[in-house]
């Protein structure tokens, strides 16, 4: 979907998670890799979040999630497909369990990376996605 | 297709102009049609500029801003940008965090753009977002700039309102307001002006004011400096206030003052479009010619001087360009010689 | 494989008696007992009292959180509880917020009212145990006049209560979920300390290093954040609330994070014990003893327990509370193995439990204090951190102090800047994880370990029933402490809240409402995310 564009990803904090340093290394990482990265914080609702993804016209978005709040990242994919943000690939990195992680794949999540994942693993498939 | 395009921007269709600034931003063919079909429709928003260095609170205050315009009502586009980095080409945009608390809001529209261009200075898509922005009925644009260089003088240029912000303790940063900025300037605000020096700042402000007020003659607008703290919403309705008063003002300049200031702004932005287009066209022309491939061997292998070897590649493909000594009868022929 | 600190000193192969020429013992280190007390407060060590062995609670319901509170009383935790508030207690926003509806209960306790504390303590002692409520800074007056009501209601003296309820104003810069504007925060903070202080409570207040570390900081910027904020907040209420600074030395504890550099981590301990006693010396004039010893508890570091194998972190937890009891401290919490999954399941819990009593019980440690005192190394490595901990402490000091540090965004950028070059370490193999960069196997072969789920259904329960709750309440009554609050909280910085929020806390005035009109008297929105607007005429 992506020919010789910028590559422009956004990156976020979901709910009340208030861990922003995880998110912070990812974008800086990203932009480092010529990524262009909307960089959203911390406090950010599903709705927000879908919302600033229109406007913005992202290609990737990606949620860091730090400690069990996995279940708005399940409202985020809903809304998503009911924004028709269906050609956006949704990334999450962070605690998230095993099962938990299973589900929000099925749930539409494209992939999860968990703690400790290297930025040339993630930067490799957010241009995998993005150059389609 | 096109038209379907504009009716939809015309219409206020976020989705359908978020993906054309996207489009217009990373230079996607056809879209310099949509721009022709929608200008007619542009010329109605309110155009404010808001720079000064990083760090002195922009994005805070353009959220306050926006909470203010939308209290009375009216709707606001906003384009924040941010510098793209020079090492690696990428960017991060983080001003819009200062203003998420409004991205669900149907009548506001914001939008992070970075800076790309090559020439420093707004880009010519920020120019074009602009357009997009005001074709899509938007009362307001807000325009938040890097706030480095050539992108404070320009934003003037397309703005009706100049805001210009500076916080307190900066002193001789002040000084360093080049005088271009300052004259360019038609509201000035000093921000977290809850720190200690702001009284220092208002009066070295007003200092450097009559010295250079002597050049803002005849324009029967004296730019006001206001105390602000945007972080806690204070001074942002007198802001507001003033932005109304600046542009009442402009209303009562005289019909030639209008027509020739029109005409300015007209010129520049044509230059700067025809600056841009031939730029990148003429770059590209030459770069993707074969020759481009030979004379960039001939200098790496030192056969040939940088020097002669630009203007020579100029006067080949750029008819326009360059001298007879330089243009070469029949360039291949000439090359394998060289060679 | 690199071979320095995580702050950047590079470590010789041996120590001679040479990198420790310019140690005087009685002036730089001491007995135990002895100023500058390094080598700690008691001349008997933990053959007076061993730490306080102890886990985080705190998931669900007030209902929930008590049964596992209960449980870990069943196991052998007796000397203290420690709950951890949820994310919009943090904020602080009640669970029928439509923000606080999704995340109730969901890392934490919903310690919201009086309500929920009664129903978190129902069974439970508050005396003769240390009672530690952690989360967020905004939400500390609130606890600790929960503890006044509860306590009241019990029919005993709050002063006879202890532990620590209260919680330093910096921790939003760290990754908190703390939205208070950090000059209310800090307002607040010194309200519930004079309170605490002038009514010699047996409370302390938590101003710690951990946070910072665990987002990303190294053991010497941690060290030098400790003391910026142990000054600039402990300077405050000296010059603006008038305390004597002797009488502020039971006020303070440090919860320094532990991890996995055996050495350094024992070291920071120790420096730390040195540097806040010159502080109170030196630029306090403190008078007593007491007054120059800083309680440190510790934390076993979440950070280094790996998602990868994480049975690994077992023997991380057990390296790291080794280290935490030889460097001397009055309680340990440690990190469980599922630390990276999900909240500590049972298993976990009685695992890292078990690890403390492992250390306390099994290998000497409690018998001598101080064991590694006048190992060329460990002093060596004392003093290295302490002399980096001071440059990094100048820094902070030339921003204008730890307020202005946070403020220019100082301390943020010095946190991340230190986080991203570990994440470089790993990822170029120059710091080796076990699982992660060194012995990984296949996700598909890893551990299987049991999960505490998180039930999305618990969170809204809590919502319905604060809803419905809210309602029953004697109105009138919360009407009048709400607007006494709110009159209150317009009288200026220096005038305490503390007595019209206790009464509001009676009168079961909520988290939400309470510190949302604290705001609103402050200029703010009601709402810290201006989604709902304040049910109250004021």
């Amino acid at each position: 979907m992506n020919n010789g564009r910028k590559i422009k990803v956004l990156v976020s904090v979901i709910g009340l998670d208030g861990h922003f340093t995880g998110a912070q290394i990812v974008s800086r990482f990203l932009m480092d890799a010529g990524m262009e990265v909307v960089y959203l914080g911390i406090y950010q609702t599903p709705e927000m979040i879908v919302r600033a993804a229109i406007d913005e016209s992202v290609d990737v978005i990606g949620i860091s999630s730090h400690a069990s709040n996995y279940g708005q990242i399940g409202l985020l994919i809903d809304l998503m497909k009911k924004n028709d943000l269906v050609d956006v690939p949704l990334i999450c990195g962070g605690t998230i369990p095993k099962g938990e992680a299973e589900a929000l794949i099925k749930r539409g999540v494209s992939k999860i990376f968990p703690p400790q994942s290297t930025s040339e693993s993630i930067i490799e498939y957010i241009v995998s996605c993005a150059r389609g | 297709m096109i038209s379907m395009t504009v009716q939809k921007i015309l219409n206020g269709d976020r989705r359908t102009a978020a993906r054309l600034i996207r489009d217009i931003d990373d230079g996607i063919p056809g879209t310099r049609e949509i721009l022709k079909a929608i200008h007619r429709h542009t010329g109605k928003a309110y155009v404010i500029g808001i720079t000064g260095s990083p760090g002195v609170g922009k994005s805070t205050l353009v959220d306050q801003m926006i909470h203010g315009l939308r209290r009375s009502g009216k709707t606001v586009g906003v384009l924040a940008i941010d510098p793209t980095s020079p090492f690696s080409g990428g960017a991060i945009l983080g001003d819009r965090i200062r203003m998420q608390r409004h991205s669900l809001d149907d009548g506001v529209f914001i939008r992070s753009l970075a800076t790309r261009g090559q020439f420093g200075g707004l880009t010519q898509s920020t120019r074009s977002a602009i357009d997009v922005l005001d074709a899509m009925g938007k009362d307001y644009i807000i325009v938040e700039t890097v706030g480095v260089g050539q992108d404070e003088v320009d934003i003037a240029r397309s703005a009706d309102t100049t805001v210009i912000v500076v916080v307190p303790g900066m002193g001789d940063h002040i000084q360093a307001i080049k005088a271009g900025i300052f004259e360019v300037g038609d509201i000035f605000v000093i921000n977290k002006s809850d720190r200690p020096d702001a009284e220092k700042t208002l009066h070295d402000l007003r200092a450097l004011f009559d010295i250079a007020r002597k050049k803002l003659t005849g324009e029967g607008w004296e730019p006001p400096i206001l105390m602000a703290e945007a972080a806690s919403n204070r001074g942002i309705a007198e802001l507001l206030d003033e932005i109304e008063k600046h542009r009442k003002s402009r209303k009562t300049l005289s019909h030639e003052t209008v027509i020739h200031r029109k005409q300015a702004v007209a010129r520049d932005e044509l230059i700067d479009m025809i600056k841009c287009r031939l730029f990148q066209e003429a770059l590209d022309h030459i770069t993707s010619s074969p020759e481009f491939k030979i004379y960039l061997d001939c200098v790496t292998e030192g056969t040939k001087d940088p020097y002669s070897a630009c203007d020579e590649l100029l006067s080949a493909k750029l008819c326009f360009i360059g001298d007879e000594v330089n243009r070469k009868p029949d360039l291949q022929e000439y090359l394998v010689a060289q060679k | 494989m690199k071979r320095e600190t995580d702050y950047g000193y590079e470590i010789k192969p041996v120590y001679t008696p040479e990198d420790i020429a310019d140690l005087d013992y009685t002036k730089d280190v001491g007995d135990p007992g002895a100023y500058p007390y390094v080598r700690g407060y008691h001349p008997n060590g933990y053959r007076n009292r061993v730490w306080t062995r102890r886990m985080t609670a705190g998931i669900g319901s007030s209902k929930r959180t008590n049964e596992v509170l209960k449980r870990y009383r069943e196991m052998g935790q007796t000397q203290g509880i420690l709950v951890i508030c949820d994310r919009p207690n943090a904020m602080p926003i009640d669970a029928d917020h439509p923000m606080g509806r999704r995340e109730a209960g969901v890392l934490g306790w919903h310690g919201a009212s009086l309500l929920e504390f009664e129903e978190l303590m129902d069974g439970i002692p508050l005396t003769g145990q240390s009672i530690t409520l952690l989360g967020s800074s905004a939400m500390s007056c609130m606890r600790l006049a929960y503890v006044v009501a509860l306590a009241e209601k019990r029919g005993m003296d709050f002063r006879e209560v202890h532990g620590s309820v209260t919680e330093y104003p910096f921790c939003s810069t760290c990754g908190q979920t703390d939205h208070m504007p950090l000059d209310l925060l800090i307002k607040l903070w010194m309200d519930s300390s004079e309170f605490i202080v002038r009514n010699k409570i047996h409370m302390r207040s938590g101003i710690l290093s951990q946070h910072f570390q665990e987002s990303g900081g190294n053991n010497a910027q941690a060290l030098a954040m400790e003391i910026a904020q142990l000054k600039e907040l402990l300077g405050l209420l000296v010059n603006e609330r008038g305390l004597d600074f002797d009488d502020l030395s039971l006020l303070p504890y440090e919860l320094v994070s532990v991890g996995s550099r055996f050495f350094e981590e024992i070291a920071k301990v120790r420096a730390l014990r040195r540097m806040y006693a010159k502080m109170a010396k030196e630029t306090f004039k403190a008078k007593t003893d007491k007054a120059c010893q800083l309680l440190i508890s510790v934390h076993t570091s979440g950070r280094t327990m790996t998602y990868q194998q994480p049975l690994n972190n077992i023997a991380r937890c057990a390296i790291q509370t080794l280290a935490g009891a030889i460097a001397g401290c009055t309680a340990i919490d440690n990190a469980c193995l599922d630390n990276a999954h999900a909240e500590p399941s049972a298993f976990a819990a009685r695992m890292s439990l078990n690890t403390q009593h492992i250390v306390s019980d099994e290998t000497g440690v409690t018998d001598v204090t101080d064991p590694l005192a006048g190992s060329y190394f460990v002093e060596y490595l004392t003093s290295r951190i302490e002399e980096e901990a001071y440059k990094i402490l100048k820094q902070i000091e030339d921003q204008g102090g730890m307020t202005a540090a946070v403020k220019k965004g100082y301390i943020h950028n010095m946190m991340e800047e230190s986080a991203r070059k570990r994440q470089k370490e790993i990822e170029s193999g120059e710091r080796l994880v076990v699982g992660v960069n060194e012995l990984a196997i296949p996700p598909e072969e890893d551990d299987e370990i049991p999960i505490e789920s998180v039930v999305a259904s618990d969170s809204e329960e809590i919502a319905e029933r604060m809803e419905n709750w809210k309602r029953k309440r004697n109105i009138p009554l919360l009407k009048e402490a709400i607007a006494r609050v709110y009159d209150d909280a317009k009288k200026g910085r220096n005038f305490n809240l503390m007595p019209s929020i206790i009464e509001a806390v009676k009168a079961y005035g909520t988290a939400g409402e309470i510190t949302g009109v604290i705001r609103m008297a402050n200029g703010y929105h009601y709402d810290p995310l201006e989604m709902i607007e304040c049910p109250f005429a004021l």
